[in-house]
């Protein structure tokens, strides 16, 4: 503006010389073109003044508005910073109290420019000597190369690569990578299964839940279990002990919440760390709680019973005649713990007559025994979420002489799990529930109906009296009412029967008032020692793991101890002589 | 006049700009802050994840089995060692010799007699 105001002063003030030519000044103001283009100027120049003025307003207006306003709560959403998520390619695995079975950890991968490598053979020595598990020969003719990205090792510990980095050779990279960690090493590895290289499943749930394991959409959610970690430990190790003392070649352990169906343990013997899975055999990956197919022997009466008092073939007044052996289709069958008398019905299951469930089966008959069987799921694989699974083996053609083997338990072939998953529809009411690794919250599941409410209950009482008054007293673990039975069966070679190589099993459940908990404990080949006088039968040395687990469990799985209400078991006990 | 204002305004505009622009280095070093604590958290939720791993390896009941054997004098737990109802505890002992001097438990000590209790106090109230 002051330049503006310099052109329309008096031209002795100007400073533009060329303007001021002489001195005749009204022919330079007063000229009528000059006049004009003044007046032009002026007018621009009153509309600009205008236009600044009224943007001066409007921001004195809005400045006056803002000042008089409250102020409003600031916008944070939009400037809202994100925390990247911490993202790995693979879901963790958790117990059901939220401990962690399986995870994903960030390690890092060496890999090498071997270009850049001036002297192969120094590098590969100074290599080989932070990471010894390598061989030289091999990273020389690998570093050698003249050109290419060359993986050299994965998974290095945060250690190793500090080691490596300290080396100081600019070829070496490392390109992030993740590893599969089982914090609990050999604990629950044959429920939760291993990973590949490529942290693909390759077994157990982990192989079963790859997809959803796997899905980028799922991985920050963990897959929980029903397996207890606790619990898991104080079977395996149980199951260990007895494996070491009786030299037993295999052992297989479960407990399952009889009311839902979970498996809360499962054990199988001999197992392996899923953290190396390098040199692992066939017999260690094999899980014998639900691919192994075993004759069980006795346990299988259970079944027979059921069936028999389900159908009103048999009642607690009922009994047989099992003082001689019986002979059907060219076989003798005879008693392990022969009386020699007339037996009623608890006392066969009590004393476990063969004799006596033959008979019973005859009159119960072959269809309704496949009938009943096979709702009881023990002519079919057992339903759990895993992919190794057993089918199991029976007579293709059922005859009398299967009828009769098959009550007792020989002659049919089933997985643990399938016998497990059986006698928790046995004692829990009626209700047949699938087995499941899969913890479920609501504590209460509806089944299939396979027994009626009054035959479970007679059944409970059974096995309760086995405990106290029959053969499988060493499982009484005092103060928790375990009910259970024992099973041993002789293992088949050449067409006949190892009478030497036994699968010795027993089937408790607790607290027998109020079913809680089906706990399994079967050992492959035990040999008796002095403590059990040679014997090898399940009642010796199986039944006393399972009072151990129920003892250190227990507490855990909050059943608490309590003194017993004899008045539930009158009625079976006064049946059963000593 | 126009000196002043014209003056007045020129340091009204060079005041407001530095304003703005420490406003604008305000903001940025916060929003770098925030940058900054957003990495941290997931640096931490990476490091919680490392550690929750490492934590249950320490912890396995084996470790545990293994540990209190050897630190603690626990034994494995009885079933007659669990009470079911209140009313099988015993009740406090009071006014009995029942504690030696010196020692620490929480049994009262003998010092404290029954005729130091006062009326309206119940005797022998349970723990």
């Amino acid at each position: 503006m002051n330049a503006l105001s310099t052109t329309v002063g008096p031209p002795a003030m100007s400073r533009r010389g060329p303007v001021s030519t002489g001195p005749n000044i009204p022919s330079l103001v007063g000229s009528e073109p000059q006049q004009r283009g003044m007046g032009i100027a002026r007018s621009r120049l009153v509309f600009v003044v205008i236009l600044f003025c009224a943007a001066f307003f409007v921001m004195a207006a809005r400045t006056v508005e803002l000042s008089l306003k409250k102020a409003e709560p600031m916008q944070v959403t939009k400037q809202h910073v994100t925390v990247p998520p911490v993202q790995f390619t693979r879901a963790d695995i958790l117990d059901r109290n939220g401990e962690v079975l399986a995870t994903n950890l960030g390690t890092s991968s060496l890999y090498a420019y071997p270009a850049r490598i001036r002297d192969p053979e120094e590098a590969a020595r100074k290599l080989v000597s932070v990471l010894p598990n390598l061989s030289e020969g091999h990273l020389i003719q690998k570093l050698s190369a003249s050109k290419g990205y060359i993986r050299l090792q994965q998974r290095l510990s945060p250690r190793q690569k500090w080691a490596v980095n300290a080396l100081g050779i600019p070829a070496f990279e490392f390109a992030p990578d993740e590893e599969r960690i089982y914090p609990h090493g050999r604990l629950a590895v044959h429920a939760l299964g291993a990973v590949n290289y490529k942290n693909e499943g390759i077994s157990g749930a982990e192989r079963y839940f790859e997809r959803r394991l796997s899905d980028a959409a799922s991985t920050n959610q963990a897959l929980r279990l029903s397996i207890d970690s606790r619990v898991q430990y104080a079977l395996a190790d149980e199951l260990e002990s007895a494996m070491r003392v009786f030299q037993a070649i295999g052992a297989a352990g479960v407990v399952m919440d009889v009311n839902t169906g979970e498996v809360i343990a499962m054990v199988s013997l001999p197992d392996f760390d899923p953290n190396t899975t390098r040199g692992v055999s066939g017999n260690q990956r094999f899980n014998r709680v639900t691919q192994g197919v075993y004759e069980l022997g006795s346990v299988f009466k259970t079944f027979t019973l059921a069936a028999a008092l389900d159908d009103g073939v048999v009642d607690f007044s009922d009994g047989y005649d099992a003082s001689l052996p019986m002979k059907v289709g060219g076989y003798t069958i005879r008693d392990d713990h022969p009386k020699g008398r007339y037996l009623t019905v608890p006392e066969i299951y009590a004393y476990s007559s063969n004799i006596g469930t033959a008979r019973m089966a005859l009159d119960l008959g072959t269809e309704q025994q496949q009938r009943y069987l096979s709702d009881f799921g023990l002519l079919r694989a057992p339903d759990i979420e895993l992919v190794e699974v057993g089918a199991p083996l029976f007579p293709a053609r059922w005859r009398k002489t299967s009828t009769v083997t098959i009550s007792y338990g020989h002659g049919i072939s089933v997985s643990p799990l399938a016998l497990v998953t059986g006698i928790a529809s046995m004692v829990n009411g009626g209700r047949l529930l699938p087995a499941t690794l899969i913890r479920n919250s609501e504590g209460w599941r509806q089944g299939k109906r396979v027994i009626a409410p009054d035959t479970s209950r007679k059944i409970r009482q059974l096995m309760r009296m086995v405990v106290t008054k029959g053969t499988g007293g060493r499982a009484d673990a005092v103060g928790y009412r375990v009910g259970g039975k024992t099973g041993t069966a002789e293992k088949a070679s050449n067409g006949g029967y190892d009478r030497k190589a036994l699968i010795s099993s027993f089937v408790g459940v607790y607290p027998m008032d109020d079913p809680q908990y089906v706990v399994f404990a079967l050992l492959d080949e035990p040999k008796g020692t002095k403590a059990t006088y040679g014997f090898s039968s399940g009642g010796w040395v199986a039944a006393p793991v399972v009072k151990n687990v129920i003892l250190r469990t227990a507490p855990l799985l909050g059943v608490a101890p309590k003194t017993e209400d004899e008045g539930l078991y009158k009625n079976v006990a006064l049946r059963i002589e000593e | 006049m126009r000196k002043i204002v014209t003056i007045s305004a020129a340091i009204a505009a060079i005041m407001s700009g530095v304003m703005v622009l420490l406003l604008n280095i305000a903001v940025q070093e916060q929003a770098s802050l925030n940058r900054t604590l957003a990495k941290q958290i997931h640096d931490d939720r990476e490091a919680i994840r490392i550690l929750s791993a490492e934590w249950n390896y320490l912890t396995t009941p084996r470790t545990l089995e293994d540990r209190s054997g050897q630190f603690l004098a626990l034994m494995p737990l009885r079933a007659k060692q669990i009470v079911n109802t209140p009313a099988t505890i015993p009740l406090r002992p009071r006014g009995q010799d029942v504690d030696t001097k010196g020692a620490s438990s929480v049994v009262l000590s003998s010092a404290d007699k029954p005729r130091k209790v006062k009326k309206n106090q119940r005797k022998g109230t349970a723990l």
